[in-house]
């Protein structure tokens, strides 16, 4: 019984040096799983958890998550915001099961334990027990303290109207963390404006969480796989584009411009690769360009381990991602605007978020691919998949003729996985 | 002007000292607390949760909700702390002749 599977493996294996051979049991492990929630989700590192505008007044609330802990994203009293965890101080009941409300305490419903919107103990019932006949009976002892018992307080760091969150008390700034090059594209689509909410879409996607993250590191697939960006132009293989990475190659921006970006005519009117093929409602590719976008017409920003800011034309969304096992995650899509666009330029925005969002003509394709690959992988986990366009190695490019980037987050990985 | 309305609630042989009591009054609900030689009369449901006012601590001029730690002024019933913020109903109230009276209109 001590013979080692060859088809089921305990231990990763990397052929050759580099990060270019990613093998199946990254993707199908419950150990290396729990492993990555604990050093990626947990330590170290920041996790977005929301939208400022999704919480404008006191006592608002999101229910959100890190990696696969439940956490409150509240504004308090005083305006601020606290990130707290799910998760009762008393029985570990996860209480709050709205996804989103106005409340002026939480109050756990199993025994009315009840909280503060930062987070402190305030309520338990019956703490000094229960009169009877000229008697008190039971209670919490005399050395229970409230200030002991308070819900977990995650570190809070917000910019531009982004929230992220981290369990880790001594986790880096969160400049820091994104480094200067990631942060200048993080300014560019979040420069100061207030955010509009428009709306949400939610995904369950049966496949492991970093695939997501691979493909929107991957400019290889989206001529190929998404046919209609081809058939109507957005996508061309002329487009000039830029891969860039942080200093660790975890997080990227996949640059792209259109040729004729500056004439709205042009973009609208594209010259389809199937001349037949016609939308019925043109209104989908009404594309405004607008200022802030300084030059590139999309900018798609993975910021790892748990979200991807989305700037496709005029659709601006982030992408958050939310693991449930090894095999499956959540993937929470929010669509914004800013507030100084006009109803046009919100209808606009909302079209495009329908266009490119998970039931639209364009991330249907890749939650399915998604899938599918997980399927095989749990199938033969010996095996490996390949990452070696463009090369071996892990470099910012002016081309997107390559998997650098997948390279780069696996390298990464290695490090930090110690595996 | 009519007289003032003073309904009987309870002898002052059931008043605990420095405690509180729960009586029904007219059918109403009400907490009846004795502070001293003085006596002081609220609404008895606390208006956080659902919980009796007669069930919680006194400490001096200051009920403690037994459920989530809410105090209120016996005197007045204004809230005093976290997690309560409405007041109490209070009730005018004074012993005459050995019995508690309270002012309920």
């Amino acid at each position: 019984m001590n013979e080692a599977s060859a088809v089921f493996p305990r231990e990763v294996h990397w052929e050759g040096d580099g990060t270019h051979r990613i093998p199946f049991l990254a993707y199908t492990s419950d150990e290396l799983h729990k492993r990555e929630l604990e050093r990626f989700f947990y330590k170290g590192h920041w996790c977005y958890v929301g939208l400022e505008a999704e919480i404008p007044n006191p006592g608002d609330y999101q229910r959100t998550a890190v990696g696969e802990r439940s956490v409150i994203m509240v504004r308090d009293a005083g305006g601020a915001i606290n990130v707290l965890e799910n998760v009762c101080a008393h029985r570990g009941m996860r209480f709050c099961r709205e996804r989103h409300g106005n409340r002026k305490e939480f109050v756990c419903p199993y025994h009315q334990w009840s909280y503060t919107l930062k987070g402190d103990l305030q309520g338990v019932p019956f703490r000094r027990g229960v009169k009877q006949d000229g008697q008190v009976h039971g209670g919490m002892p005399a050395d229970f303290k409230t200030a002991d018992h308070g819900l977990t307080r995650l570190k809070v760091a917000t910019r531009g109207g982004v929230v992220f969150a981290s369990f880790d008390a001594d986790v880096e700034s969160f400049e820091d963390y994104l480094g200067p090059a990631i942060l200048g594209y993080f300014d560019r689509l979040f420069n100061g404006r207030k955010l509009t909410i428009l709306g949400y879409n939610r995904q369950r996607i049966p496949g492991n969480w970093k695939l997501m993250q691979e493909n929107i590191k991957d400019p290889y697939h989206p001529g190929l796989l998404h046919t209609w960006f081809v058939t109507f132009g957005l996508w061309r293989a002329d487009n000039k584009s830029q891969l860039k990475m942080d200093g660790r190659h975890r997080h990227a921006a996949m640059i792209s411009t259109r040729g004729q970006a500056g004439n709205a005519e042009e973009v609208t009117q594209v010259s389809s690769f199937k001349a037949s093929m016609q939308l019925n409602d043109a209104s989908f590719l009404d594309i405004v360009p607008e200022p802030w976008w300084g030059g590139p017409t999309a900018v798609m920003t993975t910021i790892f381990p748990s979200v991807i800011l989305q700037q496709q034309v005029n659709s601006v969304s982030t992408r958050h991602i939310q693991p449930n096992g090894h095999g499956s995650f959540d993937f929470v899509w929010t669509h914004f605007g800013f507030e100084d666009d006009s109803d046009e330029m919100t209808q606009r925005r909302l079209r495009q978020a329908n266009l490119f969002g998970p039931a639209g003509f364009v991330s249907a394709d890749d939650g399915e691919v998604i899938e599918f690959s997980q399927q095989a992988f749990e199938s033969k986990p010996f095996h490996r998949a390949l990452a070696e366009l463009g090369g071996h190695e892990v470099e910012n490019t002016e081309h997107m003729v390559t998997e650098t980037l997948i390279r780069g987050m696996y390298r990464y990985w290695r490090e930090v996985m110690e595996a | 002007m009519s007289e003032p309305h003073w309904v009987d609630a309870l002898s002052v042989d059931d008043l605990p000292a420095d405690d509180v009591i729960g009586v029904r009054v007219d059918g109403r609900e009400v907490a009846i607390y004795a502070v001293g030689d003085a006596v002081y009369a609220t609404d008895n449901i606390c208006t956080h949760g659902q919980a009796r006012l007669c069930d919680g601590f006194l400490d001096g001029h200051e009920i403690e909700c037994p459920l989530h730690q809410g105090k209120f002024d016996v005197r007045d019933g204004k809230p005093l702390c976290e997690p309560v913020t409405d007041a109490l109903r209070s009730y005018p109230a004074k012993i005459e002749g050995r019995r508690v009276y309270l002012r309920l209109d």
